[in-house]
């Protein structure tokens, strides 16, 4: 019990994490906590849905759990598993029971990722059951007041297959993101990016820019972290062109014509 | 050589066509004075050069000798190839202009000198421009830079620097300066501006107020560019700041005039900062002031139309400012062209509303309803059906005056789109995609000639015509934009042909529905592994065993539920050539109905497709299956109705293909064609030639991930299989009852 305490406590968010609330996502986040709902947040990458989770937890004071998923994660991945340890069977929990056990937060980023067989696991616990079955225990995981449950996707650039199932998607309260107004996102990047207004500004514009090229075959345009990472870049003394193509346009396209459209762009901004 | 000989090498070259004497004797008079090593050159063209067209072989004959005045000997067949490619967007006499005048056309852009071409910049201005406006802007060739709000228009070239950055930066000005003008409204009328005729725009209506309008024109340009380029200063600051060494460098009209007018002045300042100083003219002094406050101050056009206002009477009546050349990346004013798209906007916003309102008109009104007394009427429910089926007729008579003079005034907004389409078209050549023209007019497909042939049994046609290349391996090089595909509706037939196939290979069908079943998704236990869901007793036992016999234990203890998913998806291409008549025929559609009942036990997606035509302009292909459909009864019936038709032209229908598995995502994409011989078509796609496009195509697939496999019906192998189909691709079939139980058989091991 004292190693499963100290354990969750890792996970704890002592300082506060920086976010700059669009809308009223943080008082939804909250009431549905209070009623016990699940969330679910939605929105292109790197536009604050992580942040946004950790700021929720320092705000609720919960410890936050968070699952990367991929396709091959597997039920006991995500509830727990027999190891072997001198020469006994030791039950070791997955990270939803340790959450579900210690009234953390359980936040499965990119859900539609894993496999549909894996995610049903979740549906008693986001329903208002809030059990967690654990097969092979023979245990039946009550979840206190305090677990949360949160899931995260990305609806651009899924394939059809991997939607989310209606029947799990009905369960949550959702939440959608997407990159902040200029303002905020200049007042973001400024803060986070530790940059001017002189250079904040022209890379929020620059980053507006690539939004706008879903037709010319960009999947998705650059993204708040990304902008982040610039400036953070352009503060280590890398020359602002230098960093704008390593950290923007390279990492948004391989495509030779879009990557000197992109460079066209940057040259002109600054 | 003499005339004879040289004869002679040029029958050998184009046989078997036997074209006349004096015609081949009139061309080949020019080159009778050659040299050995550049005839050889001239004629090693003219098999890639004949086929395409008999009358530019011999023109070319009469122009490549004095060609090579200006060309180097290795450099002829790049010419040649801009020849073709020429004569394939200009026809003859596109292909005459351009062998006319070998220096400009060709030799100065081969040595770099011939300025910068729009087509070169497109690739990455066009997603530029689409990134400044956050939509769509197509870049399109004209005479002058302007914009319509819809698109940008550009000069096809530019040259006016040595350098090849310089000309591209003008480019990039122009683009930019375009781009700004719609940002920052030169183009919008002020609310202040009355609106005097509704079909001009109102900043036209106030330019004719000024005895000389075309003065007022150029002033407000000039007041607005001046704007717009303070406007780029803030927006752009990269962009003007490199463009500070250029503006001063660009040609001004004033610069030749002997006595500059007020808009050469103002020119020459704006782009060299040369400001007319201790000037005596009030005029020049007052504008000066003006432009120069506006550019600082000014955040909507308000103040340049004041500004024309407070000029206009100050200049003198002999004035002539339209006459000074614009700015090179200012361009021109397309009001009116701008007002006629706003027009056609609003009009099709009104018809839109005229629709709506008809369908909620009461339905007391409606002549049909008089017209066609429905005899269970009883009024209610079945009233206002016949309201929303009302004809427009009757609507039209409760309309308020001002829809129908709105509504009336629709056909002339189409006009105007069409006439538009047929400029785009002018304008840029076959450079318009067919996407674009759809997109102008809804009316895509319309530029390509429809066969006179088309046969009235046959389905409609399904989608729009899509157009692609075509591999012409004498030059190699493609054929742009150069066969028509379209996809047509395969009527569905019934008869008792799938009954009977379905009885005669019943055993067979039983045996492969149970080897198909085994390829299903697997779900199988791994034992021994290091990490996994459960523990492997079996193993733990042995290593506890191993660790009281004092041996190192293993640690893979666990067994782990390993999936093996299949993600396949799979494509059918069944050649419906006039060739396949009778048992070929026939044994590929038991074929088809066998493996789509194997299939049905498995998740792999699949697709039948057929294919045939005449010609390029009329390739066919006629889906029977596709990709996201099931297996239905009338999949089933459309297998019956497969038969022979007309030509093999293979590769179209593989590039199509490849263009549909575009869209499947999936790790394994098949394509699988079915054919019963060597391509084909009615013209001169034939013999190597349809060889080389056909595996030009294959390629094409297997660069985009797609894997090819063909299955060849015949009664021999032949050579052209192995080089045309890849090694390893094809297997040849020449028992062809043979055919239904192979092609499972194949698809099983292609997938396993």
């Amino acid at each position: 019990m004292a190693g499963r305490q100290m354990r969750i406590d890792e996970y704890r968010i002592e300082e506060e994490p920086y976010y700059l609330p669009t809308g009223a996502e943080v008082d939804i986040a909250e009431a549905a906590y209070q009623d016990g709902s699940p969330l679910l947040l939605k929105g292109p990458t790197g536009c604050g849905k992580t942040r946004f989770m950790q700021y929720l937890a320092w705000r609720l004071q919960r410890p936050l759990v968070t699952v990367s998923c991929h396709d091959d994660l597997s039920t006991s991945d995500l509830v727990g598993r027999y190891l072997i340890r001198g020469g006994e069977a030791a039950w070791t929990d997955g990270p939803l029971t340790m959450a579900v056990r210690a009234g953390a937060i359980c936040y499965l980023d990119e859900i539609v990722e894993a496999r549909k067989d894996t995610t049903v696991v979740i549906h008693p616990l986001a329903d208002d059951r809030r059990q967690l079955p654990i097969e092979k225990r023979g245990e039946l995981l009550t979840a206190p007041p305090e677990f949360m449950l949160a899931v995260s996707y990305n609806p651009g650039y899924q394939s059809v297959l991997k939607d989310l199932k209606a029947s799990t998607r009905q369960r949550f309260i959702a939440l959608s993101f997407d990159y902040p107004a200029p303002d905020k996102e200049i007042e973001i990047v400024r803060r986070e990016g530790n940059l001017g207004l002189e250079l904040a500004r022209p890379l929020v514009k620059l980053a507006g820019m690539t939004r706008g090229l879903k037709d010319s075959g960009l999947a998705e345009g650059a993204s708040t972290r990304l902008l982040i990472q610039t400036g953070k870049l352009i503060g280590r003394g890398i020359p602002v062109k230098t960093a704008c193509r390593a950290a923007i346009s390279e990492a948004l396209t391989d495509d030779r014509e879009l990557l000197a459209a992109l460079d066209e762009m940057v040259s002109s901004l600054f | 050589m003499d005339l004879e000989s040289l004869k002679t090498k040029f029958y050998q070259l184009v046989a078997p066509s036997l074209p006349n004497e004096w015609d081949v004797e009139e061309a080949l008079i020019p080159l009778a004075e050659a040299e050995t090593e550049h005839l050889d050159e001239i004629f090693a063209q003219i098999p890639a050069i004949w086929p395409v067209s008999h009358a530019l072989c011999f023109t070319y004959l009469s122009a490549a000798a004095p060609a090579l005045y200006c060309l180097a000997v290795d450099e002829l067949s790049l010419w040649v190839h801009t020849l073709l490619d020429r004569y394939e967007t200009g026809g003859l006499r596109g292909a005459q202009t351009f062998m006319a005048d070998v220096e400009q056309q060709f030799a100065c852009h081969l040595r770099g000198q011939g300025g910068l071409r729009l087509v070169d910049v497109r690739p990455r201005l066009q997603p530029y421009v689409n990134g400044l406006a956050g939509r769509e802007l197509p870049l399109i060739v004209a005479d002058e830079a302007a914009t319509d709000s819809e698109s940008i228009f550009l000069p096809g070239t530019i040259g006016l620097f040595a350098e090849h950055e310089d000309n591209f930066l003008l480019y990039k000005l122009m683009v930019s300066f375009q781009w700004a003008c719609l940002e920052a409204g030169v183009f919008v009328a002020p609310p202040s501006l009355p609106l005097r005729k509704k079909s001009a725009h109102p900043l036209d209506c106030f330019f004719s107020e000024f005895q000389k309008p075309g003065n007022a024109r150029s002033l407000y340009h000039l007041f607005e560019t001046g704007r717009v380029l303070a406007f780029l200063r803030h927006e752009l600051p990269g962009l003007m700041r490199q463009a500070a060494t250029l503006l001063p460098r660009l040609p001004l009209a004033g610069d030749e005039a002997a006595c500059p007018n007020l808009l050469d002045r103002l020119q020459r300042g704006l782009l060299r900062g040369e400001w007319p100083a201790g000037e005596p003219s009030p005029l020049v002094d007052r504008a000066v002031t003006l432009l120069r406050q506006g550019a600082e101050e000014a955040t909507d056009n308000t103040a340049s139309l004041a500004a024309v206002r407070e000029l206009m009477p100050l200049l003198a009546p002999a004035d002539d400012l339209a006459l000074t050349r614009p700015l090179i990346f200012q361009g021109t004013l397309r009001l009116q062209e701008m007002r006629n798209l706003g027009l056609r906007r609003q009009t099709n916003k009104e018809l839109r509303l005229i629709k709506a309102m008809t369908v909620q008109l009461p339905p007391v009104a409606s002549k049909a309803a008089a017209r066609e007394p429905d005899p269970g009427n009883g009024g209610g429910q079945q009233g206002q059906d016949v309201a929303l089926i009302m004809d427009l007729e009757s609507a039209w008579e409760q309309l308020p005056p001002f829809f129908q003079s709105q509504a009336q005034r629709i056909d002339n907004g189409e006009e105007t789109v069409e006439t538009r389409q047929q400029n785009q078209e002018q304008q840029a050549g076959s450079t318009v995609t067919e996407q674009s023209i759809s997109a102008t007019a809804g009316k895509g497909g319309q530029v390509f000639a429809r066969s006179p042939h088309s046969r009235p049994e046959e389905g409609p046609e399904m989608t729009e015509p899509v157009v692609y290349d075509e591999w012409d391996y004498r030059r190699k090089g493609f054929r742009k934009n150069w066969c028509v595909v379209t996809e047509k509706e395969l009527p569905p037939v019934q008869n008792v042909f799938i009954e009977q196939t379905l009885k005669q290979y019943r055993g067979q069908i039983r045996r492969l529905r149970h080897q198909f079943e085994l390829l299903q998704t697997s779900e199988r236990f791994v034992r021994r592994q290091r990490e996994g869901n459960d523990i492997d007793f079996d193993a733990l036992v042995e290593s506890l065993a191993d660790t009281c016999a004092g041996r190192p234990p293993s640690d893979r203890l666990f067994i782990r539920l390993a999936r093996d998913q299949r993600d396949i998806a799979v494509s059918f291409l069944v050649d419906m050539s006039n060739s396949t008549a009778g048992w070929v025929g026939q044994s590929i559609k038991e074929a088809l109905v066998l493996i789509c009942e194997a299939m049905e036990v498995l998740n792999d997606r699949y697709a039948i497709y057929g294919f045939s035509g005449m010609r390029r302009l009329r390739c066919e292909i006629f889906p029977v299956k596709r990709m996201d459909e099931r297996y239905t009864r009338v999949v089933r019936q459309r297998i019956s109705a497969i038969g022979p038709r007309e030509y093999t032209r293979m590769a179209p229908a593989i590039r199509h293909m490849t263009a549909l598995f575009g869209q499947v995502e999936a790790k394994i994409r098949l394509l699988i064609v079915l054919s019963d011989g060597k391509p084909e078509d009615y013209d001169d796609y034939k013999g190597d030639y349809a060889i080389e496009d056909t595996r030009h195509a294959l390629l094409e697939a297997k660069a985009k991930g797609i894997h090819p496999f063909c299955i060849t019906i015949d009664r021999q192998a032949h050579e052209y299989m192995a080089h045309m189909y890849g090694e390893v691709n094809y297997i040849f079939i020449d028992k062809v009852k043979q055919l239904p139980a192979r092609m499972s058989e194949i698809y099983r091991t292609l997938t396993s």
